[in-house]
């Protein structure tokens, strides 16, 4: 059963974003929170609300559900802002130009190690020629058209001794050089 | 959290494919569109299917990391006939049809490992 929200586009739906809406689902519930997004492949709203203890309930009520859809209040400046960084990882860079160089390096120099062919160009590290890593080169900050790769880059990465980043969620280990990309 | 317990199967329907999910089943033709078509009609200049393309991939992106904060926390299942379930959240496909959840707590036992089909859900909830 879609009413006229699924149909409306995004140039409509991203009218809503930012707002606090409240939204009447298929089987009586009535939601409320803080549109983070609208998905334009099913039309699902993404709301947020604000707990009083620092945390926040996350409601994503699907597009087939949606019956009706009431702004209630744009959101202020500080509330668009959190909204924002909730979910994306944060893009402060907290590293001085030096520490980051030596960052680099050692990310570069653990790379060749495993026999992986990086070149830097710039501030960015090039790796093989298909995936990019841009400062503060966490495994989250490498970008690539190639999903194999850039898994493998991303597990390499995460284990890299004396590395700070997250452990890795399944099994660790090197990955044999010979099977390092495949071909 | 309780062990998990063998959950009995309902017996299958009459084609091999009956619980839905099967592209080609009427059911699933008529139930689940793959994608909701863009508003390009051909008075629509090209400028403003640009924005809307745009608007578009920005909306998506932000659902997308919404998807990947979702992975692996505790989400609760407002399904129809105000149905509550609770499962740890896996992954979603990319229309946003099936969910794939592991210790799915249902009134009969805990499934494992399960596919939740979205045009089941109303919506789901968890705390970030």
């Amino acid at each position: 059963m879609q009413c006229g929200w699924s149909l409306l586009g995004p140039l409509e739906w991203v009218h809503y974003v930012n707002k606090q809406v409240k939204v009447k689902a298929g089987n009586g519930e009535e939601l409320r929170g803080w549109l983070f997004t609208v998905d334009p492949v099913s039309a699902s709203l993404v709301l947020v609300d604000f707990r009083q203890n620092g945390g926040s309930l996350v409601q994503v009520v699907l597009g087939h559900a949606v019956e009706e859809v009431q702004i209630l209040q744009k959101a202020d400046k500080e509330s668009a802002a959190y909204l924002c960084t909730l979910f994306k990882p944060s893009k402060n860079c907290r590293l001085d130009p030096e520490e980051l160089r030596r960052k680099k390096r050692s990310i570069q120099n653990w790379l060749e190690k495993n026999q992986i062919p990086v070149v830097a160009e710039g501030a960015e590290l090039r790796v093989a020629g298909v995936l990019t890593i841009r400062a503060p080169y966490r495994p989250e900050d490498c970008c690539s058209s190639n999903q194999i790769i850039l898994d493998r880059i991303q597990r390499l990465m995460q284990n890299q001794p004396d590395h700070p980043g997250p452990p890795p969620e399944t099994e660790p280990g090197l990955i044999p050089a010979s099977t390092a990309l495949t071909s | 959290m309780a062990a998990p317990v063998p959950v009995l199967r309902l017996p299958k329907g009459p084609d091999p494919n009956s619980r839905g999910f099967d592209p080609s089943s009427p059911r699933f033709i008529a139930l689940c569109r793959t994608s909701i078509p863009t508003s390009a009609a051909p008075e629509a200049d090209a400028e403003e299917l640009q924005r809307e393309q745009q608007v578009r991939s920005e909306l998506r992106e932000n659902f997308l990391w919404c998807l990947h904060a979702m992975t692996n926390k505790k989400v609760q299942f407002h399904m129809h006939e105000k149905v509550k379930v609770e499962a740890t959240f896996g992954a979603s496909d990319i229309d946003v049809l099936n969910f794939q959840v592991s210790d799915l707590q249902t009134p009969i036992g805990v499934q494992k490992e399960a596919l939740i089909r979205s045009q089941d859900v109303i919506s789901l909830s968890f705390d970030m």
